[in-house]
This record gives C-alpha cells, sequence and structure tokens, in this order.
C-alpha cells in the first residue's frame, strides 16, 4: 500500500529500560505520524507496557530519544506528558473507586465555583457534558465508580484520555472489557480525523486491521519490525511476534510412559473462569497457555486449595475432593503442591533461611514430639535442594539475601520436599536467569519421569512448547483449546492465546528437523 | 457518532445506571450512624444523672472530650491517605508542656500559643510526612520514631508533671458563651465547618484518591507524594490544636500527657466510620466517636459502674461499631452487585 505521506508526530529511538538484571526493552523504535493509527503488537512480557509508561511519562527510559512533533520529548511525570499531549487509556484501568465519574473525569481539579472551592453541581455538570459529548449520556456524572459496571468504567477510561484532545493518545487493550467495539472504534476515528496520533495496543488482530495501517511489533524488548498491515497475513504476524529463533525450540526428546488419570476437573467456575474441565494423568505435563488476566491464577489457586470454585469439582484418582487451603491440598490423594506466581508477596518470608523455606511445608512431619530436630530439617532440605541444584552453600542465607533464581529453586523445592505427586506451578520461571530456566525445567521434567504430574502456566509460550505433553489454551476465563504432542508449537500458541483459531498440523519444518 | 448512540441506548437499556437508595447512603455514613449513637447514650445518661441536661454539665463534656476530639480528627486525615500516625501522642507532650513552661497571658498571648501548636504540629507532621511520602519508610515505624524522639524532647523541657497555662487558655477556652454555648464546643463546630469547606478543594479530593487507590491517583495526575506530605501537615496540626486544648483544660503540664491518646484516637476513627483502609470516612465522624468515649465513661459512672470498667466498655462498642458498619457495607454492596 502506498503509505499517505503524514507529518511525523511521535518518533522514539533506541529506548532502552532496565530494572536490574531485567531488560524490559532492549531498543525500541517508534515513528507514528499525525492523525494515523497505528497498532503495537507483541507477546506477553514483549516490552509494550514498558513502552507505554515511558510514553506517559511514568517511567523513565535509561536510554534512548523520544521527539515530538520534532521537539525533543523526555516527560519528567504524567501531568508533564499531559501537558506535551500526550494522554493514555491504561489497561488497569486508573480510575479512582470512591470518587464519582465526574470527578474522576476531572481529576485532579475540579470545577471551582466563585470562592475557588470544587462546586460539586458545575463538576458534575462538566461530567455530564463531558459523557454527552461521547456518546455516553446514559452513565450518571453523579455515580461512584466503583458502583459501574467494568465495561462502562474502561469507557470512562478511554473518554477521560480522549477529553484532554492530545496529540498522542495511547490506548492500551481498549477494548479488553467491552463486548462490542463500535464506539471506541468511532472515537479512535474521529481523534484521527483531528490529526490526532493513536497508538492502539491490542491482541485482537482482526479489530488491528481495521484501525490501523501500520503496526510495531515488539518481542523480548525490541522493536522487530514495523509493518504494512495489508501486505502482511496473520501467520506473517505471529511469526514476527514469535520470532525466528523460537522456531527451532527443540520439544522434549524422550516421550514418557503417561499413566493413569490423577487430577480430573469437570465444569470448574468462578468470578474469573467459565466451565473448565480437563484431567492430567501420571507422569504428565499439562501447560497452560494464556494471556495476562484470562483466569490461569484463579485455575492454578483453585486447584491448590487456596481459593474455592463456585461451581464444578476436583477428582483425585477418582475421588472428588475439596480443598479448605493450600495445607489441605498437600495431604489429599497423594498431594498437591503450589508454586504460587508472585514470589514476592505470596512465596518468600523475607528474613528466613532458605533450609527453613524448603522445609516450611513439611515441619509437623519432621518434628519429632514437636520439637523439630535440625538433622531431620538439614537432611530433608538437602535432598530437595539437590533435586533442583540448589547449592547447599546457600541454605542458611535468608532467602531475601539470594538472587531470583536461587529464590525460586528454593521454593520448587519446598514444592518437591512435600512429597506432593501433583504439582501446580504458576508461572515458575518468571524472572529468573537462563541457567536457572534450564535446571527447573530439568527438575520438572524429572519429577514427571517418576510419574508425578505437573500442570505449568508459564508466561513463555516457548516454556510450554519445551515442556508440554499436552496444553490447554486458556481464553477469557474457558478452556479455548487444547493441543496435543506436536500441535503444541508457539505461533499456534500465539493465535490461539489472541482468541484466533489455526490450523492443527504439524509444521513441516519441524518435522523435517525431527526426522533429521 | 450515530452507531455510538445507538449501542449507548442499547447498553443503557440493559444496564441501567445504579444509584443507591437515599436511606441507605445516609445509614452507609459513619458520621450518622454515629451521631445516632452519641444522642441515645445521652439519653441514657440524662435518665440516670437528671444534671446530665444542665449547661455546666455539657460544657464539661464537650472540655473532656475536645482534645481526644481534635487528635482522632488528625489521625483520621493520614488513615483516609491510607497511612499511619503515631506521632500524634508526642506532638500532644510537646506542645502541652510548651505552653506550661512557657504561658503568654492574656487574649495576645493566647492566640500566639495556638499560633505556635499550630506551626510546631505541622512542622512535625511534615517531617511525618517527608520519611513517609519522599524517603518511602513505613508509616507505622517512621511515625513512631517520631513520637519518641518528641516524648524525649517533652522530657528534656519539663522533666516532671508542673508548671501552668495562662489563665486566658485555662479559664477562657473551659467558659461557656452567651450562658449556654461551650467555647470548647464551638471550636469543634468550627473544626468541623473549616473541615466542610476543606473537603471542597482538590487536595481533600487527592487525599480521598490517594488512599483509595494510590496506583490510579497516581496515573489520573495527582500528585501523590506531595498530598500525603500535606496530610501529615495538616494531622500535625490538628495533633498541636489537641495539644492546647489539653492545656486548656488541664491547666498544667505533662510530659507524658499525649500517651492516652494514641490508642483512643484511633479508636475514636475507627467507631466514627473511617475505614483503615483508606479512602473511606471523614474527621466529623471521628470527633463524634471521641465524644462518644468520653460520654461513655460519664455514663458509667453515673450508672454506678466501676471505672474500671471503662476500658473494657471502650473496646466493647468499639468492636460493636466495627461489625455494625462492616454488616452495613456488605447490605449496601449486596444491593449493588444485581
Amino acid at each position: 500500500m502506498e503509505a499517505i505521506e503524514r507529518p511525523q508526530c511521535v518518533h522514539a529511538t533506541g529506548l532502552r529500560k532496565s530494572y536490574g538484571a531485567t531488560i524490559a526493552l532492549g531498543g525500541v523504535d517508534l515513528d507514528v505520524g499525525a492523525g494515523e493509527v497505528h497498532a503495537l503488537l507483541g507477546e506477553n512480557g514483549a516490552g509494550k507496557s514498558t513502552l507505554v509508561k515511558i510514553l506517559s511519562g511514568i517511567v523513565r527510559p535509561d536510554e534512548g530519544a523520544m521527539t515530538l512533533f520534532g521537539e525533543a520529548y523526555s516527560p519528567q511525570s504524567i501531568r508533564d506528558a499531559r501537558r506535551t499531549g500526550v494522554a493514555t487509556a491504561f489497561q488497569e484501568l486508573s480510575l479512582v473507586p470512591n470518587l464519582s465519574v465526574a470527578q474522576n473525569l476531572l481529576l485532579p481539579r475540579g470545577v471551582k465555583n466563585a470562592l475557588g472551592l470544587n462546586s460539586r453541581k458545575r463538576t458534575i455538570e462538566a461530567g455530564a457534558a463531558i459523557l454527552e459529548a461521547h456518546g455516553l449520556g446514559r452513565i450518571d456524572p453523579a455515580a461512584r465508580i466503583a458502583d459501574l459496571p467494568l465495561a462502562d468504567k474502561q469507557r470512562i477510561e478511554i473518554t477521560r484520555a480522549v477529553n484532554q484532545n492530545p496529540k498522542v493518545l495511547i490506548l492500551d487493550e481498549p477494548t479488553a472489557s467491552l463486548a462490542e467495539v463500535d464506539w471506541v472504534f468511532d472515537l479512535i476515528r474521529s481523534a484521527s480525523d483531528r490529526g490526532t496520533a493513536v497508538l492502539h495496543i491490542s491482541h485482537r488482530l482482526d479489530e488491528v486491521r481495521a484501525l490501523c495501517e501500520r503496526a510495531t511489533v515488539l518481542r523480548n524488548g525490541l522493536s522487530v519490525a514495523t509493518v504494512d498491515l495489508k501486505g502482511a497475513d496473520n501467520a506473517a504476524i505471529f511469526e514476527m511476534m514469535v520470532g525466528h529463533a523460537a522456531q527451532g525450540t527443540s520439544r522434549r526428546g524422550a516421550s514418557r510412559s503417561v499413566g493413569d488419570v490423577r487430577l480430573a476437573v469437570e465444569g470448574l467456575s468462578s468470578a474469573r473462569l467459565s466451565n473448565v474441565s480437563f484431567s492430567l494423568r501420571e507422569g504428565e505435563i499439562l501447560g497452560v497457555a494464556a494471556l495476562e488476566g484470562q483466569g490461569q491464577s484463579e485455575l492454578f489457586r483453585v486447584l491448590a486449595g487456596a481459593e474455592q470454585p463456585t461451581k464444578g469439582r476436583i477428582l483425585l484418582n477418582g475421588q472428588p475432593r475439596r480443598f479448605k487451603d493450600t495445607g489441605d491440598a498437600l495431604n489429599q490423594g497423594g498431594g498437591v503442591a503450589f508454586v504460587p506466581e508472585e514470589r514476592k508477596t505470596d512465596g518468600i518470608l523475607p528474613g528466613m533461611s532458605a533450609r527453613a523455606h524448603i522445609t516450611l511445608s513439611v515441619l509437623d512431619r519432621l518434628a519429632k514430639f514437636l520439637v523439630l530436630t535440625s538433622r531431620a530439617e538439614t537432611e530433608t532440605a538437602h535432598a530437595a535442594g539437590t533435586a533442583v541444584d540448589f547449592a547447599d552453600r546457600y541454605q542458611k542465607f535468608p532467602i531475601n539475601a539470594l538472587s531470583g533464581g536461587n529464590q525460586q529453586k528454593a521454593i520448587l523445592a519446598r514444592a518437591l520436599a512435600t512429597g506432593a505427586r501433583t504439582l501446580v506451578l504458576l508461572d515458575p520461571t518468571r524472572g529468573v536467569d537462563v541457567g536457572t530456566k534450564e535446571t527447573i525445567y530439568g527438575a520438572i521434567r524429572r519429577f514427571a519421569e517418576t510419574g508425578g504430574s505437573v500442570v505449568l502456566y508459564s508466561s513463555e509460550l516457548a516454556e510450554l512448547v519445551q515442556l508440554s505433553d499436552r496444553c490447554l489454551i486458556l481464553y477469557g476465563g474457558a478452556v479455548f483449546d487444547e493441543l496435543e504432542g506436536d500441535e503444541i508449537q508457539e505461533h499456534v500458541l500465539v493465535a490461539g492465546v489472541t482468541g484466533h483459531r489455526h490450523e492443527h498440523h504439524p509444521r513441516q519444518s519441524y518435522k523435517e528437523e525431527a526426522t533429521a | 457518532m450515530n452507531t455510538a448512540t445507538q449501542t449507548a441506548d442499547a447498553a443503557a437499556a440493559t444496564s441501567p445506571s445504579r444509584q443507591r437508595p437515599p436511606l441507605r447512603r445516609i445509614l452507609s455514613n459513619g458520621a450518622v450512624i454515629i451521631g445516632l449513637v452519641y444522642l441515645t447514650l445521652y439519653g441514657i445518661y440524662a435518665l440516670n444523672e437528671p444534671s446530665a441536661l444542665t449547661v455546666y454539665s455539657f460544657s464539661s463534656l464537650m472540655n473532656n472530650a475536645a482534645p481526644l476530639a481534635l487528635a482522632a480528627a488528625g489521625v483520621t486525615v493520614v488513615i483516609l491517605s491510607r497511612g499511619f500516625d503515631l506521632s500524634v501522642a508526642g506532638v500532644i507532650s510537646l506542645t502541652n508542656v510548651l505552653m506550661a513552661v512557657h504561658p503568654m497571658e492574656g487574649a495576645a498571648g493566647g492566640l500566639t500559643s495556638l499560633a505556635l501548636c499550630l506551626v510546631l504540629g505541622g512542622a512535625i507532621g511534615a517531617i511525618n510526612g517527608i520519611l513517609v511520602s519522599y524517603v518511602k519508610l513505613q508509616s507505622i515505624a517512621s511515625t513512631l520514631g517520631v513520637m519518641i524522639v518528641c516524648q524525649g524532647a517533652a522530657l528534656l523541657i519539663l522533666d516532671a508533671p508542673g508548671g501552668y497555662v495562662s489563665d486566658w487558655i485555662s479559664y477562657g477556652l473551659t467558659d461557656v458563651a452567651l450562658e449556654v454555648l461551650p467555647i470548647s464546643g464551638l471550636i469543634l463546630l468550627l473544626v468541623a465547618c473549616l473541615w466542610g469547606l476543606f473537603l471542597r478543594t482538590d487536595l481533600a479530593v487527592g487525599i480521598y484518591a490517594v488512599g483509595a487507590d494510590e496506583n490510579a491517583a497516581l496515573l489520573s495526575g495527582v500528585r501523590v507524594r506531595r498530598v500525603r506530605l500535606a496530610a501529615y501537615i495538616l494531622a500535625g496540626a490538628l495533633y498541636g490544636f489537641a495539644g492546647y486544648m489539653l492545656s486548656a483544660q488541664t491547666a498544667t503540664g505533662n510530659p507524658n500527657a499525649g500517651e492516652p491518646f494514641i490508642l483512643l484516637a484511633f479508636a475514636a476513627a475507627a467507631i466514627g466510620g473511617t475505614s483503615f483502609a483508606g479512602g473511606q470516612g471523614g474527621i466529623v465522624g471521628s470527633m463524634i466517636g471521641a465524644a462518644t468515649l468520653m460520654l461513655l465513661q460519664k455514663v458509667l459512672f453515673s450508672a454506678g459502674v466501676s471505672s474500671f470498667y471503662t476500658g473494657l466498655f471502650q473496646g466493647v462498642i468499639l468492636i460493636a461499631a466495627i461489625l455494625f458498619s462492616g454488616m452495613l457495607t456488605t447490605i449496601s454492596n449486596k444491593g449493588r452487585a444485581q
């Protein structure tokens, strides 16, 4: 397609940002013209949200330069960005729940009366006018945000950004909670007609195609390419999101003998889950692929006894079970052990030694006459630590003094030390280095080889490709698809987690590699 | 925009905008509930003790309640911003000994003392605010430290109870205006009115916003750090005012004068319907809560209950109040969840 000549609006080159050892952005270039609707595509963790934060003035890049209409742009705060003409509707929604719709629309300032004090009446009138102007006249401007349904909150979040009348409008997953999208599309198109540069972040490719001419694809914190959407089919775009390096990801070589069904769930439902059913056999690794917030955390917490489902049941070895809490889950039907997602908040107790962490869940078994013997503790911790390659010299260290990788090993060791035959692993390699990842993969595989059952969620699809025997795809709290064996390939998973059907056929290239 | 309007209308049919019924809204206001409790308790008091309805009785109740009410108002401002401030005890002790050691006579002296108390309290609040919001220390730990420093400073200024507070303050502020209106009650009313005005500033909206969801407030353009700092400064000034009113009531200095206030101030805030989770409540409820705690002492005394039982009853009332407001919240949420 012939690109329409537009004055350049946003121009960013070489943006880099690291958080400690984690590189969030390793070099991102972005170019958006005035009046253009530009898509930003990428997997989980590709760096989209960091880029949004940098453009919105919430975080400062370590390196790189940005210009806005040719002038240097380096916002020091979100207010600064707003003043310069950049407004953002955030994915996680930035509305204050205890304030009214009108107050939120006008934050941080209310409308004043003659005495310079906020006027409730005028604030509500101003809010009503804003709502009316954006086709939301039915929403009561005096209602508290907390009392509104999620979809209306999202509409208000978007309206607030659009109402700044910005030169650059950033919409991060603006349609995530909206059943129908015409309203957003109209707003985006009219903003673009006014010459606003719109950066549209969405994982729904059909929406992106309907709105945008060009897309910038991010992968592992790098901007891989800016593509003309008319000239690229979905497969090509998924390919770019996944990367060519990932295509060669070797799948687990030895295939294990898989035994009887150990864990089965039937029709699990809760606030975030709808009718999830699957089964898990002895010696099997079941992967779960999903974008963030598709119900995987809830599902795993239910499996581990940390949350109760509103409907459905869990069967262990064919027996229906109810887990009162995670401790209860450890002691039923061979045991179900959980490795939670947020290491910092759910997984570790700062100040306690690594050894104490590893043995925490089995203290009652180690104690003789209620007294914990130091030898029993040391031996158990050593045995479990060895399984995950956790060096003995770290056993006495306070857990918070260890690197993220070693913390994660200790947490996995704790799950193994319980002797549970089922492991529920929620993103066990998040934020750890490559070497530790390999160690953790090894430990998971060995566990499965000895007949253990594993259900594993990972935000890195490549990991699921490497480890899973079967893979469920969750989308919107329901099982969207199930893949088995050679069907589990990254480009198929990317399509699935973003809600696109993909034909299940083993890829040619993979077959060739496998036979070679 | 045609499609947008149509879909909006369609959505309006399925999800009408929700408003809580007025009765529920009034009942879920902590100040109203505690106000009713206070009136009920006052009724019981009047039944036991006919003199309860005299001006003298009411005035003495107000004089007793004023320091705690102001202290509770101060901690409430910080709690609203989702913080915790223990320095209240230190500021009250410090301002109290300063007034007893350096009494300033006359109206001019009394007002100068007030200004000094407010400024000193505000300055200590600023230290709290900087530690919490800019240095990012935990609020309980850092305000505990500040409290201990203030207590220590109070002991340096006056090492044992003693000194005297100027007559204009100790007599004038505990007096009755126009035969029926206790001055201390009028002062509390004035503070409540000023709070009403303050609620209509962007700063007050910011405090509630930060308390409810700090991240959302930040992303909405609220200057979170500045708002926090302001909350601590305002709270400190209110503690200074509490110390001033305490001095008026006791007419003497005591380096440990502030200590009883820590727990009771937080209790008063909780009874008055302020949520410790932040962003919900207000100082009027806390002030009435404080008055209720003090009234309870009188009621128990008038009913012939030993004063040793006071703490026990105060605790029970506190728990009952929290249970009750929790129940109301659940009910009103159920009404909305449909």
